[in-house]
């Protein structure tokens, strides 16, 4: 009785997981496979036109190298600035916390839109770099990988600071006395206690960024345009502008593969590095 | 090798309050001296002072030629125990004990012989594979003594090291404690709060009060001379009485209380007695007698518990509240009135406050 009002009781939300989630991305990956004995390559002929295409190619790789890009560069700010605040007395942490949050609380495309003004041909960057006669003629900033790049980074070292000052916190104060009363400075006391002890902390960092960048689509969209597609501005491109459904489902369901066996990847390194969990 | 470390007019703040006030404390080579007391009293903050994890006001602190006062933690050189151990989690039982080696720029076989000996010193040589989180509490306190001593220091210092461990491991684990730091010949700053243990394996003992020193001796004089009323109460002195002295003949001292009670003291059993003084005595110490012609305090005796060597009385003399043993052989019961007679052998004089 007890077990049947449980089931009941998880229905509602079972149901709605399966009509919008598991349906959806079933009948997605459904539609990647063509006829078969279509081409050579039969069912899976869909995704050998995804792969043969240089663009298409072109694409994927721009799209990891961004992704790789920005979760390096947030993991490396992200690891500085969360050291630093995690040091600070209670009272500045948290006014440092809040301030490093502070961007999270507009939208994406609002930021994006603000990078646009900022690296514009009338921009203020390129207004300061000229008027400052380090360039005579404006710097075509916008649509370039490094707009893509500076941009992504700016939305996700708040979340990778806010993930991180949560391991750094919880690593014991005793550890770092003991490690300087042994003779460790403070360098060598970072590099042999706090960031081994952060590394599981690092890796949930990574991949939230790594996949939130790999699927990001306004600001490359914004930033990027079609000259630095990306796998979402293609995704976008291949439902909403050609039409070509099919198509749009191959980019779908290879950006789920890359995800998936990402987290994966991640996960198994985070349980091996982390020794608290053996 | 070993050092012997001098505070000099320690003073010390956490903001704006003041934790120690002109504390100054040697511990000679090869000594091991217990800083003891309740907590707050500093006795932490002494030792963190002396680590390096607190800078004093003011005050100098040396170890042998070298003044580590404005020294940073980790060019102190100092093999330090923690209360929670604090075993790198991440390192196994043997990269633990060679972590100070490898900061001292040891070769890799180097370091392996002898992290491996110091574990073989402590008995964990089967366990040295071992992360530290697959080890009991008494193997985490044994590999954080290995890595204190491994490193060959000057000073050791040990922080409640025992006071995580139950009470039958706590024994045997201060007396592996003694027998390692003796056979260094390492001088030792150790920090507790229990007082058995503070007395079972010190040469010398500080009993600590609010940021002060109250006395710095042998355990066996702090036990049965302790020097002032505070120190008197924490070593087990129940009964202080308040007398002023109203007759001397030769040796012999007459005594009277705030009530008016006389009592007769030898100064050949206790020393020199000045006009006004303290007379502490422990319960064992006011021996406990029917016979009223006895010299000593006339009492009302109160509740009696059984202590198993002996019967405890609350009593009282007066407006004064005193404990005293009663022998087994004799039960009393509430509202006897008794004579209490001070054993001089277990008396103390203090002077007043």
């Amino acid at each position: 009785m007890k077990r049947l009002a449980g089931w009941m009781l998880a229905t509602p939300a079972t149901l709605m997981i399966a009509l919008l989630l598991v349906l959806p991305v079933a009948a997605t990956i459904g539609m990647t496979f063509g006829a078969p004995g279509a081409g050579t390559w039969g069912v899976a002929q869909p995704y050998a036109d995804f792969f043969t295409s240089g663009f298409r190619r072109r694409v994927l790789w721009r799209t990891f190298e961004v992704a790789g890009w920005v979760t390096v560069i947030s993991l490396a700010g992200g690891l500085v600035t969360a050291y630093v605040v995690s040091r600070c007395p209670p009272r500045v942490k948290s006014i440092l916390i809040v301030l490093a949050v502070f961007p999270l609380l507009t939208g994406v495309v609002v930021r994006s839109f603000a990078w646009l003004v900022l690296l514009g041909r009338q921009g203020m960057v390129n207004n300061v770099l000229q008027w400052s006669g380090v360039t005579d003629a404006p710097v075509a900033m916008l649509y370039t990988q490094g707009a893509v790049i500076v941009a992504m980074v700016y939305i996700f070292v708040p979340l990778m600071v806010l993930v991180l000052v949560g391991v750094l916190e919880n690593i014991p104060e005793d550890l770092l006395q003991a490690s300087s009363s042994l003779g460790a400075g403070p360098v060598a006391s970072f590099l042999q206690v706090t960031l081994p002890l952060a590394v599981p902390g690092l890796i949930v960092g990574a991949v939230l960024v790594f996949t939130a960048s790999f699927t990001s689509y306004a600001t490359p969209h914004l930033l990027g345009g079609t000259r630095q597609m990306m796998m979402g501005t293609l995704l976008h491109q291949q439902a909403m502008v050609a039409f070509d459904w099919p198509g749009a489902a191959v980019v779908a369901a290879i950006m789920l593969v890359v995800i998936v066996a990402t987290v994966l990847l991640m996960t198994r390194l985070a349980r091996r590095m982390n020794p608290m969990t053996t | 090798m070993t050092q012997p470390l001098i505070i000099e007019n320690i003073t010390a703040h956490y903001g704006t309050t003041k934790v120690l006030e002109n504390l100054s404390l040697s511990v000679a080579e090869g000594e091991l001296v217990s800083l003891l007391g309740a907590s707050g009293c500093g006795k932490t903050t002494t030792l963190r002072l002396v680590a390096g994890f607190l800078q004093p006001t003011s005050g100098t602190i040396t170890l042998g030629p070298k003044n580590l006062t404005r020294l940073a933690a980790h060019q102190r050189d100092i093999g330090l125990v923690f209360q929670n151990y604090a075993l790198f989690p991440h390192l196994t039982v043997r990269e633990n004990v060679a972590f100070g080696l490898k900061q001292r720029k040891f070769g890799g076989t180097e370091r392996l012989k002898r992290a491996s000996a110091m574990l073989d010193r402590v008995g964990l040589a089967h366990l040295a594979d071992r992360l530290p989180g697959e080890l009991s509490g008494g193997q985490k306190q044994r590999v954080a003594l290995a890595r204190a001593l491994v490193i060959e220091p000057p000073l050791l210092m040990f922080d409640e090291p025992l006071s995580n461990l139950d009470a039958k491991l706590r024994v045997d684990m201060r007396v592996e404690i003694r027998q390692l730091q003796r056979a260094n010949g390492t001088t030792a700053l150790y920090v507790t709060h229990d007082q058995e243990e503070a007395f079972s394996i010190s040469d010398r003992v500080a009993i600590m009060h609010q940021g002060r020193i109250m006395q710095l001796d042998t355990p066996e004089v702090l036990y049965q001379k302790p020097a002032n009323a505070f120190v008197a109460n924490f070593v087990g002195f129940e009964n202080l009485l308040a007398l002023s002295v109203t007759a001397r003949d030769g040796a012999l001292v007459t005594a009277q209380t705030g009530d008016g009670a006389l009592m007769t003291l030898s100064q050949d059993q206790l020393g020199a007695i000045p006009d006004r003084f303290l007379l502490a005595t422990r319960a064992d110490g006011l021996q406990v007698t029917t016979d009223p012609a006895a010299p000593g305090l006339t009492a009302t005796l109160g509740l009696r518990t059984y202590l198993g060597r002996a019967y405890q009385y609350q009593a009282k003399a007066g407006a004064l509240a005193l404990v005293a043993n009663g022998p087994l052989s004799q039960p009393l019961d509430q509202g006897a009135v008794v004579t209490l007679t001070p054993n001089p052998e277990q008396c103390a004089i203090l002077a007043p406050e």
